[in-house]
């Protein structure tokens, strides 16, 4: 007899389970020192963020006080926060193996199931919890006044990519600048300089949605939605973007991988009214340092003089959408830990819908936005 | 004896084609590749669970090109796939994809294919791993 289907055998969604036990831990946290609601505004989805207790509230809302909105009716998307050391409850014990962390290194356990997914990073010890389809995340640290520096530059980053992604929403490491709502997306991977150039391009006018990530949506017009309104940057750069290092927030660096550590400025401080909340994406633009080994593909040896009048033409080079898509995607899924095939679909959809472009980055930060605000331009 | 089937690794392996050219990342190793030339017409193929003869033959039908020149590259092409885990051999035999492509009315020039691998993402990768957990515990370990 063929066609008959074997029982169904039922497997533990370990996922779900520590999702609920771990939603039952806040209300007892929220219970024991109150709660804190507040209403944001992002990529065109209303989310609530539910503090228990004020210790988690200041450091992680404050990147995203731009983004700020009306209490909805009912929010689509929520996700509550608490940490262990100020309300005095632990999440639940792991049900994984534990994992071991070298210094400055940060292993994750991923447990997965159809309806949830939970993340146990072991160098900060954050918890990470959803139910992507109900718009329901959690987030835990251990102890709110240890925060790693990693939590502080791109807050609730593994809980937003998990609820934005069952929306169409790409989490993607890539910055967006533009004029009048209509820009380009700056790709590349960490130390190509899309911070510096977003930086460069915010003081020189330009708008800006973020330096290092976005949350993409597709379509036919393909926008960038704001993150964060901080940005990170070496003490190099903010002696070349003329910004006084010492001014920087010193609580903000973070051991880089490669090169300098990197601090967080604020975006809307350095260059007020440029930050955007989105933009519309034109084109795909991949900064690089003529000197240092690129995935890029040959290119002519463009010197670009410092202030010199041709800069702003010689510097932008036509790639291929497969360059582009090359240049988005590995740091994207790779360096950022968005790790699944859909992730690359979306954003070979967009290497298809816009141009691709490289920029020959110029020692001159000003030369440098020129040449993106020339391309804006001229991409209409 | 009957040929080996491969396979594209998809537990580990995400790709896309853009523009002619297959970018594939293998999430479990931290490298990713680019495929070009006739590359993405052989993955294509091997999606559609062709085994290495049968890509040969349909390169042969929609290609101009010497059959040795074609077989040559398909087989240096599979062995640098196998060697990378881009591929892995397949369990048991027989296509499950689309069916081989018809002869063309005119057939273009073959391009062998050219795989080029790319490794500056791999410590980012290896400070970063990712565990998968099943109800067993780890199903595989760290990569």
């Amino acid at each position: 007899m063929a066609g008959q289907a074997l029982p169904a055998t039922p497997l533990r969604d370990l996922a779900g389970e520590y999702t609920r036990a771990l939603g039952e831990r806040f209300e007892c946290a929220a219970a024991a020192v109150g709660e804190r609601r507040h209403d944001l505004e992002l990529a065109g989805l209303r989310l609530r963020l539910i503090f228990a207790g004020p210790a988690l509230e200041e450091v992680l809302l404050a990147p995203f006080a731009h983004l700020a909105a009306p209490a909805p009716a009912a929010a689509e998307l929520t996700i509550r926060i608490f940490d262990g050391a100020s309300t005095g409850v632990e999440a639940p014990p792991p049900t994984w193996p534990p994992l071991e962390a070298a210094p400055g290194a940060n292993p994750t356990a991923r447990l997965r199931s159809d309806a949830a997914c939970v993340l146990a990073a072991a160098g900060t010890g954050a918890l990470t919890a959803a139910r992507p389809e109900r718009g329901e995340g959690l987030f835990f640290l251990p102890d709110a006044t240890r925060i790693a520096p990693i939590e502080r530059a791109t807050p609730l980053r593994e809980v937003l990519q998990l609820l934005m992604a069952a929306r169409g929403r790409w989490f993607t490491h890539a910055g967006a600048v533009g004029r009048q709502g209509r820009g380009v997306l700056l790709v590349g991977r960490g130390g190509s300089g899309k911070s510096t150039l977003a930086l460069s391009c915010a003081l020189a006018g330009l708008e800006i949605a973020a330096d290092d990530y976005v949350l993409l949506e597709g379509g036919a017009a393909p926008r960038a939605h704001a993150l964060q309104s901080t940005a990170k940057l070496t003490a190099d750069s903010a002696e070349r973007l003329g910004l006084d290092p010492a001014a920087i927030d010193p609580a903000g660096f973070e051991p880089a991988l490669e090169g300098p550590a990197k601090a967080l400025v604020d975006i809307e401080t350095l260059a007020p009214g440029r930050l955007r909340r989105s933009l519309r994406i034109a084109a795909i633009v991949a900064p690089h340092v003529p000197s240092v080994r690129s995935t890029l593909g040959a290119h002519s040896a463009t010197k670009v003089e410092r202030g010199s009048p041709g800069a702003a033409k010689l510097a932008v080079r036509s790639i291929s959408a497969a360059e582009g898509l090359r240049a988005v995607a590995p740091s994207t899924l790779i360096q950022a830990g968005l790790r699944s095939a859909a992730w690359l679909a979306a954003l070979g959809d967009l290497a298809r819908a816009v141009p691709s472009f490289a920029l020959d980055l110029s020692p001159d930060p000003a030369a440098n936005a020129a040449a993106v605000e020339g391309l804006v331009a001229e991409l209409g | 004896m009957s040929e080996q089937r491969l396979r594209i690794n998809t537990e580990s392996v995400v790709h896309e084609t853009v523009d002619g050219e297959l970018i594939a990342i293998d999430l479990s190793g931290g490298s990713y590749y680019s495929l070009a030339g006739s590359g993405p017409a052989i993955w294509s193929l091997l999606l559609g669970g062709a085994t290495e003869s049968e890509i040969c033959a349909a390169l042969a039908r929609t290609h101009e090109g010497e059959p040795e020149a074609i077989r040559s590259a398909v087989s240096d092409l599979l062995g640098q796939l196998l060697e990378s885990e881009l591929v892995v051999p397949a369990d048991g035999a027989g296509a499950t994809g689309s069916p081989a492509p018809a002869a063309a009315a005119e057939k273009a020039a073959f391009e062998p294919p050219k795989l080029e691998r790319y490794t500056d993402m791999k410590d980012y990768f290896l400070l970063d791993p990712i565990h998968e957990v099943d109800t067993a515990g780890w199903p595989k370990p760290a990569a």
